[in-house]
């Protein structure tokens, strides 16, 4: 039998640390502050050039083990009422398999920089939620190797999620991406050396940009 | 593309695409490999497809009109995103719905589980060249859509919960219906498992193929029955419970290895766990109130909204208004048949939600797509992205 069945193999999940004893463990390291917005559960404020030590932590620490980064969620706070302090903030939501235990991470990112550091390393889960936060809402994650738009299309101007781009506004997308900078930044990964980007295969899309003929600028409004 | 491998060989690899609509790739995704001979020595995955900006339009509008839009997520079990929706809505508020409406919603959440393993196994036995197995399969599907339809009038896309309760109370006979149905889920489990079990070409096809360890699942977010089947025995229905899935008598399977083969038999004997908790949920049901009495979300009944003032304004501000969760920001999980459905909502105060996030399970587990098929022979392409169970809906959102 290839599968096993059972109700406790590994041992029940430990209660884990009060999320006052969460918030000690971690204040006795570093200066994080409780955000009081969260009333349901633990969200920790966190200084970004801390980040990744934090996270390095929380990942280690016995008592914490937070070995699981669920997301990376963006928000943007323009139109918040009564918002004060940055325009940004990065939560990461983390939750631990070993303790019954729960904590999000919450950075605030500068509006003009906007730039937090990328916990890649440390979490793979991060990579592609970092490129989904790049893509909808423009912050850049320092160091992560692909910072590519994720779900938007590549020709796409702007961050839709954020407070002020415009929910109608229309733009006109066209050529695929080709995608052969990611797989040869893999090959080259595994230890290939690239010598010639070979000929189209016909399987592969539109290969050139600069041979299809400009399509012009597209504003907001306009009829597509 | 002509290349120097690893190994100081001169080759010659081939890209090519799989995708964006080929009929192995469950949804619209792209898979670009280089292949040297059959075998992928390196590829790249695209995504967004069938992006639809889920996250922009639902703070356009009220928090109960996000609700059609979660059908949208995972349309293979789209009772379960309601659900989550609502249930992180009313933790927001700190309401606790009926007993009733609870062992509905559990009930409907089972039966959504089955339905949505039923089309990831048989899918992709279909990948795998075994149709057979997707006549079994899709013929109770039908009679479980049949209970929907009946339940909600909806077949697919279901809108069935409500914040603080139920859009209606089961009909009468859904006991009997499901009851029956339950019998027929059993004998199509047991005919699939007999026609795969043991079979060679399928365990041929999926048994240490694109095996992913614990750790590495872990590391990549992965949750639900993928990381189950890596070895790692977690299940939020047991580690956190919520609807007193507690008291419920049932395992929960984990695997081995954490190939295809597991991920595929975790989910097979899950529908069988299932079942014993939508029959423990039946014997449950007694009669009560589906909707909570809170007048901050539940509808007052007719009869006293036409005598009483109070009533009366109460209605008119939840229709033309909505729910107004209090401000701040709440993050709330449920275990969807693809793994943990997680919502995160910031509320202004506001009838509309500030920001919705939501985390898909399969979002974590196609990111490591890429990574699972390096070595991997083309063939497997198709043998295994069925095994992750990609729904294309609550990927790309």
């Amino acid at each position: 039998m290839m599968v096993k069945k059972s109700n406790v193999p590994d041992g029940p999940m430990l209660p884990g640390l009060s999320l006052d004893q969460i918030v000690t463990v971690l204040a006795e390291k570093f200066t994080v502050v409780r955000d009081a917005s969260d009333q349901w559960g633990l969200t920790l404020v966190a200084p970004a050039e801390k980040l990744r030590d934090i996270m390095r932590f929380l990942r280690d620490e016995p008592t914490l083990q937070f070995a699981m980064l669920l997301d990376v969620v963006g928000v943007d706070y323009l139109a918040y009422p009564g918002h004060r302090g940055e325009r940004y903030a990065v939560l990461y939501p983390m939750k631990s398999l070993t303790f019954r235990h729960r904590v999000t991470i919450k950075v605030t990112v500068d509006e003009d920089a906007c730039v937090v550091p990328s916990i890649h390393e440390l979490f793979r889960s991060a990579d592609w939620a970092e490129r989904e936060t790049w893509d909808q809402y423009g912050i850049i994650f320092a160091g992560h190797p692909n910072l590519k738009r994720l779900l938007n299309h590549h020709e796409f101007v702007g961050h839709p999620l954020r407070k002020d781009y415009p929910c109608q506004k229309r733009q006109k997308l066209s050529i695929n991406d080709q995608m052969l900078d990611q797989l040869e930044a893999r090959l080259r990964a595994r230890g290939y050396t690239i010598l010639d980007h070979g000929e189209s295969h016909a399987g592969t899309p539109i290969t050139d940009a600069s041979s299809v003929p400009s399509l012009g600028t597209v504003k907001a409004g306009d009829k597509l | 593309m002509k290349v120097i491998s690893p190994t100081g060989e001169r080759v010659d690899l081939m890209t090519i695409n799989v995708g964006p609509s080929h009929p192995a790739t469950h949804g619209t995704l792209r898979i670009f490999a280089a292949l040297d001979g059959e075998t992928i020595a390196a590829c790249a995955t695209e995504i967004g497809y069938l992006h639809r900006g889920f996250e922009k339009m639902v703070e356009q509008g009220t928090y109960s009109q996000v609700l059609p839009y979660t059908d949208r997520l995972n349309y293979c079990s789209a009772m379960m995103n309601n659900i989550g929706f609502c249930k992180a809505v009313e933790k927001m508020f700190a309401i606790t719905v009926p007993e009733r409406c609870v062992t509905i919603r559990i009930i409907l959440s089972e039966l959504s589980r089955i339905i949505d393993h039923m089309v990831c196994v048989c899918t992709n036995l279909v990948d795998l060249g075994a149709l057979t197995n997707f006549w079994y399969f899709f013929n109770v599907r039908e009679q479980v859509y049949v209970i929907w339809e009946k339940l909600c009038g909806a077949r697919l896309t279901n809108t069935v919960t409500r914040i603080g309760g139920m859009y209606r109370d089961v009909y009468p006979g859904f006991v009997d219906d499901v009851r029956g149905v339950l019998l027929k889920i059993e004998t199509a489990v047991g005919e699939v498992r007999g026609l795969i079990e043991h079979n060679k070409i399928f365990i041929d096809r999926t048994k240490d193929v694109c095996v992913v360890s614990a750790s590495d699942a872990i590391s990549w977010g992965w949750t639900g029955p993928c990381l189950r089947a890596s070895g790692v025995d977690r299940d939020l229905r047991k580690d956190e419970p919520y609807y007193g899935y507690e008291t419920y008598n049932f395992d929960t399977v984990i695997g081995t290895s954490g190939d295809t083969f597991d991920r595929i038999m975790v989910r097979i004997y899950e529908m069988i766990e299932s079942v014993s908790i939508v029959r423990q949920g039946l014997d449950r049901l007694k009669p009560g109130p589906i909707n909570s009495p809170d007048a901050r979300v539940s509808l007052p009944s007719r009869e006293r909204v036409y005598h009483d003032m109070e009533a009366l304004i109460n209605s008119f501000k939840l229709v033309y208004e909505g729910v107004r969760p209090a401000p701040g920001t709440c993050y709330d999980a449920t275990e969807a048949a693809n793994g943990e459905l997680g919502y995160l909502i910031v509320s202004d105060g506001g009838t509309n939600p500030y920001r919705v996030k939501v985390r898909p399970p399969c979002f974590t587990q196609f990111a490591a797509y890429g990574d699972m098929l390096t070595g991997a022979m083309l063939a497997d392409v198709a043998a295994s992205l069925g095994s992750i169970n990609i729904i294309a809906g609550e990927l790309d959102r």
